[in-house]
This record gives C-alpha cells, structure tokens and sequence, in this order.
C-alpha cells in the first residue's frame, strides 16, 4: 500500500498505527453519466452520439418514433429514471434523469431520436441556445414544425476548460447581432492562456460544423475530437453564403520545447470554409481532423474548399462547387440508405487545427445555402 | 539522492562533534561549569526530518499511494534546558532549529475537487480522477519550548509546544493520466493521457508562521553524545487560510532522528 524507503517506516509506523494513516474505503461513485445506448432490434442507422448531458439516436429511414425502449449503461451504482427499457414516445426529445451511486449528484440527459435525415438547405444562425451551464452559444436548425433538425458543433466545450471565457462573446464560436441579415455566426481566433498553453494549445480557432465534437478527447486527441458530418440523402452541388473577415494583427506558430508562441511577421491569417461529402462506412464513420482534407481518403465523394484570401471589411459572397474526387461517385441506393454524410466547416483560421493562427482573426459568416442535386 | 544526503549528512555530525569535542576538551570551562550547577545544560544537535505533509486522516479521495519519499531534509538544532529542584527531575528546553522538512509523492485520487488558477486569472475548477504527484520543501526557523523530564541519567522525555518561521518553500507538481469533470462530477469529461499533464505550483500559497507540538526522547548514549528522536506534530496547515485550491488542510507531520553533543 505505501511503498518506500526503508528509512521512512518509522515515523509511518508510528503514525499510521496511531493515527490510521490508511486508505480509506472508496466512497460511493459521484458521476452520473450515460456510457452507452442502444435500442433493441436492427433500428439504428449508426452508433449513437453521447455527449455529456444529450444523445442523438439515428434510427433507420422510416422507422416510427412512437415507441422505442433505450437501454443504458451507467456509471456503476448510478440510477436511472425512468428505466432503462422503458418504452416512451420519441416524436419529442425525452428527458432522463441519471442519479450517481452516493445519491448527491443528479445530470438531466435529453434524448433526441431521428429517423429523417437532415434537410436544412439555409443556414441563417438565427437560432442559438446555451449550454448546460449557460457559458456558451450552441446554434441549431430548425425544420418546418420549428423542431431542432440538427445542432452545429464547436470547439466551446474545450475553450471552457481553459477558463478564459468570462462571457458567452468571449468565446471561439459566438453570435453577432451584425449579420447580412439578422444575427450570424462570429468565429474569432483566441488565446487559450496558460492552461492552454500548458497543454500545448495556445490558441483556439472559432469553428463551426455539422457533426460532433468530443470534448472527452479534446486534450489526448484534439484533431479526433472533431467528428465531422451528418447524415444526408442528396448529393451536394455548391455551397454559398456571405462573409465578413478581419485577419489578426500577429500570426504565431507555437514551440511546444520552449511553451512559446512565436511570432511569424509576413504571414497573415486566412479563413477556410469547406463541405466534403463522404460515405460512412463501419471502418470511418465519421472523418475528423486528422483525415478530413486527405487526398488519398477512400470515402471521400466530392469535396468544395474555399480557402479566405485575405480581409473582407464589406459583407461579400462566396460560392463554392462540390468536385468529385476523381472515380468516385454516390451510389443512390446507399444515399438513400443513409450512408452518405456532409461534413460542412467554418474555421477562422486556416491553421487552427494545428494551433497556428493570428490571435483576433474574426470571420462573420452568415445566410449560407446548400444547393443539393436535383433527384 | 538520499544516500549521497545521508553521507552528507553523517559528515557534518561528525565534523561538528569532533570540533565540539576539541573546542570542549581545551576549554570546558568554568562557564559550562557554573552552569551546570545551577541546573543549566546546553547541546547542540544535527538530525534529518522524515515525514509528510498530508491531511489527516487520508481523505477517501485518495485512492492509492504509488511512491513516497521522505526525500534528504536536514535540521541542526541548539537547545539550552534549565533543571528545576534539588533533584533535577524536571526542567525547562528552549531551542533554536534551522530545518527543512519535505517529502515527494505519487498518488491516485478519485473525485479530487480541485481549482486551479492561471497566470491570467483563468480559474478551471472540477473532479480530477487521476494521478498527482506532488513535491514539497520548506525552510523554516523553528523555536521549541518543551517541558523536560528526566527518567534516569542518560535518558530524558520532553514535550512542548513549537512554532516555525518559513524562509522558503517550494509545492508544486502535477496531475496525469486521468479525467477532470469539468465544475463539478457531471460536467464535461476531459481525458489527460499518453504526455498530457497540468502542472501546478502553490508555493506563493505557503504559510509563514506554522506551529505545533513536538515529543522526543532524548538518549545519552555517551557522556557528550546523545540520540534522539522527536516526533514534529504540525497543528496548522502548509496554507494559508484563504488558500482553498487544495481542499484538505494539509499538516506537517516529521519525525526528527538526530545526534548530538552534550557540553
């Protein structure tokens, strides 16, 4: 139990006898977490996203909401209300209430499931909500009931960590009221600040995507913790939009052996704003930022990339064309099967993912259209 | 490292005692003289604290010790005891020690609230389940006040209380390989691993001023040298009050083993 020197028995004979210097019991789990979800029979289409407080269950095309039972394991000794099994009607999102084993710590999971696949074709950035614990702006889409058909991830889950954001507007990813038209979407390069810097991270790029970001791997794995796309059955053709962009005074790459950023005159910050259609296979179900761009990755269909050139003070259009990866095209019968995703990323620095970029580069996007193939 | 400080360390014991001896031979004066006769005895001593600091009882958070180390801490110690009544049973010590105490240590912990704050004022606050090592080095002026008790002719007790004036000090360390729940233990998990590690350093948040009580037996193993051991019993935390990233008051609890010369 307490190793050591040989010298150093004495005084913990003394005080561990005396004074029961010991390991205590474990004590009762405190967290309260979800680890997986599943549904009974062959009804989902993929593996089901969890995140801290919110699960999204994609089930096959068609499949009724009406009545499905999930069943879950928890942290060990953890409660779950109302049971795993149970079946309940997911036309809404339902809500379970996960309790830890010590009974002192309750989390509130909100579980969404979708049988249609996303359909939005007009990113206005209207719609924004907090996250749990009210630090940041998460936007979402809405359908023509006003429901959520998909929530954009970013990178704020990780920034938080980092304790540098006092306000909602501090952080990477955040809304303007400045927009073409209504609000938009801001994304501002930041400094992490020590904590960030400690972990070899010294700034966070704004980013906005369609997919999931995994917070949990966010320091062991940062460019896995992007896991772009969603689900989709058209094929894209072009993506357009409006944007504003303000490059950074300073451009910094970072010394990991020194902790320094160092600052790089002659090299300006540029925004990038891309789509990659691709097929989702049981091997790569998502693509990340380790493979996103990849020339040679296999499940890449087609590809529309818009690298910034250079400041933009008036709001000015963009429209980029999706272009095949050359030999490679959508099979309509796994489009329709939903087997095909579309990743779509707005950065507000071409380098982010590699922890390079100018401090202050603020990238406005707003009103962005997907032009899909006609069927 | 800790046999080339004991080696160190038994030099200087022996260094002192033999100068002791020599100064002491020529001169045992009429000064040591007179005083001990009335009732006054001096001795000087050399020792190395071995202990931790740690809060007590262990907190059920802590897991698992992996490795501890009492790592080289020295003291050099001079007291003067004044002897009460005809039989000189009891008495009075008064001492002055110069004297690190420190130790290093590796352990898991599960559930450890913690606050950390940044050099630009970031504060992350959360659950860490995972490893920390943590290292500490105090420098400190220590005066003992202890009643003395005289069991036979070689053997003494003394009990008191003491209070210690730090110079310098050093906590710091890291935490690896584990998660931190972000907030509290349902928020965001945020896995460290492979060479991901946050490092700390709290040593702006020493105490200056700490206190306790020590006991010790005292051995006169020959007529000018003694052994003793003291059992160092810190009765406030490292921290200062307002400290409150760490959030188990840690007590310095040390074990002084020493030699020393009798005059």
């Amino acid at each position: 139990m307490i190793q050591g020197k040989k010298i150093a028995l004495l005084p913990l004979l003394m005080c561990g006898f005396l004074f029961g210097y010991c390991i205590r019991e474990e004590a009762p789990n405190a967290e309260a977490d979800i680890e997986s979800c599943t549904l009974p029979g062959d009804v989902l289409n993929r593996e089901p996203e969890i995140g801290n407080d919110r699960i999204t269950l994609y089930l096959k095309k068609g499949t009724p909401l009406t009545a499905l039972a999930p069943e879950f394991t928890l942290t060990p000794g953890a409660t779950i209300v109302p049971e795993s099994g149970t079946v309940r009607d997911f036309t809404t999102p339902q809500t379970y209430t996960v309790t830890s084993e010590d009974g002192r710590w309750h989390k509130e999971y909100r579980i969404t499931a979708m049988s249609d696949v996303f359909s939005n074709t007009l990113f206005s950035f209207e719609n924004t909500r907090m996250n749990t614990n009210q630090k940041y702006y998460i936007f979402y889409e809405t359908g023509a009931d006003g429901k959520t058909t998909m929530e954009w991830a970013s990178g704020n889950a990780g920034f938080l960590m980092t304790g540098k954001g006092k306000t909602p507007e501090d952080y990477p990813t955040s809304l303007s009221a400045d927009g073409y038209e209504g609000s938009c979407l801001l994304l501002t390069t930041c400094e992490t600040g020590s904590f960030g810097t400690m972990m070899n991270m010294p700034i966070a790029a704004g980013n906005l995507f369609t997919g999931f970001f995994n917070v949990t791997e966010a320091l062991s794995s940062p460019l896995k913790a992007t896991h772009f796309g969603t689900t989709v059955d058209k094929e894209p053709v072009s993506l357009s939009g409006w944007y504003r962009y303000e490059s950074g005074p300073t451009f910094y790459t970072f010394d990991k052996g020194s902790k320094k950023m160092q600052p790089q005159p002659g090299r300006q910050d540029n925004f990038h704003i891309y789509g990659v259609f691709y097929e989702s296979t049981d091997e790569m179900p998502h693509l990340d930022g380790t493979n996103a761009l990849d020339d040679a990755n296999p499940n890449i269909i087609s590809v529309a990339d818009f690298v910034g050139d250079g400041d933009a003070a008036e709001w000015t259009e963009f429209s980029i064309d999706f272009k095949p990866r050359p030999g490679r095209q959508a099979d309509p019968l796994k489009l329709a099967a939903g087997q095909y995703k579309l990743a779509i990323v707005f950065t507000s620095s071409l380098h982010g993912e590699l922890f390079e970029g100018a401090p202050g580069s603020r990238l406005w996007v707003d009103e962005v259209r997907l032009t899909n193939k006609e069927q | 490292m800790m046999k080339k400080g004991l080696a160190y360390f038994f030099a200087c014991v022996g260094a002192i005692a033999v100068h002791t001896a020599a100064v002491a031979q020529e001169d045992y004066t009429i000064g040591i003289r007179r005083s001990a006769s009335v009732g006054l005895e001096y001795e000087i001593r050399a020792g190395i604290n071995i202990g931790g600091t740690s809060p007590l009882p262990l907190p059920v958070e802590i897991r698992q010790i992996g490795s501890y180390s009492p790592t080289f801490c020295s003291s050099i110690e001079g007291n003067a005891v004044k002897w009460f009544g005809e039989r000189r049973k009891w008495g009075m010590l008064l001492g002055l020690r110069i004297e690190t105490k420190g130790m290093e240590t590796d352990a898991r912990v599960k559930n450890y609230r913690m606050e950390i704050v940044g050099d630009g004022g970031e504060r992350i606050k959360g659950n860490w389940t995972g490893g920390v090592r943590t290292k500490y080095r105090g420098t400190m002026f220590t005066v003992p006040v202890a009643a003395t008790y005289r069991i036979n002719k070689r053997l003494r007790l003394d009990c008191g209380p003491y209070i210690s004036f730090a110079t310098d000090g050093d906590f710091s360390g890291h935490v690896y390989e584990g998660y931190l729940r972000e907030n509290d233990p349902t928020g965001d998990k945020v896995v460290f691993e492979d060479d991901r590690i946050a490092t700390y350093d709290f040593s702006d948040d020493l105490r200056t001023v700490q206190y306790g009580l020590q006991a010790g037996i005292n051995w006169k193993a020959f007529k000018h040298l003694t052994v003793s051991g003291s059992l160092l019993w810190g009765l406030n935390g490292i921290f200062k009050k307002d400290f409150d990233t760490v959030t188990f008051t840690m007590y310095p609890v040390y074990m002084n083993i020493g030699f020393g010369y009798a005059f």
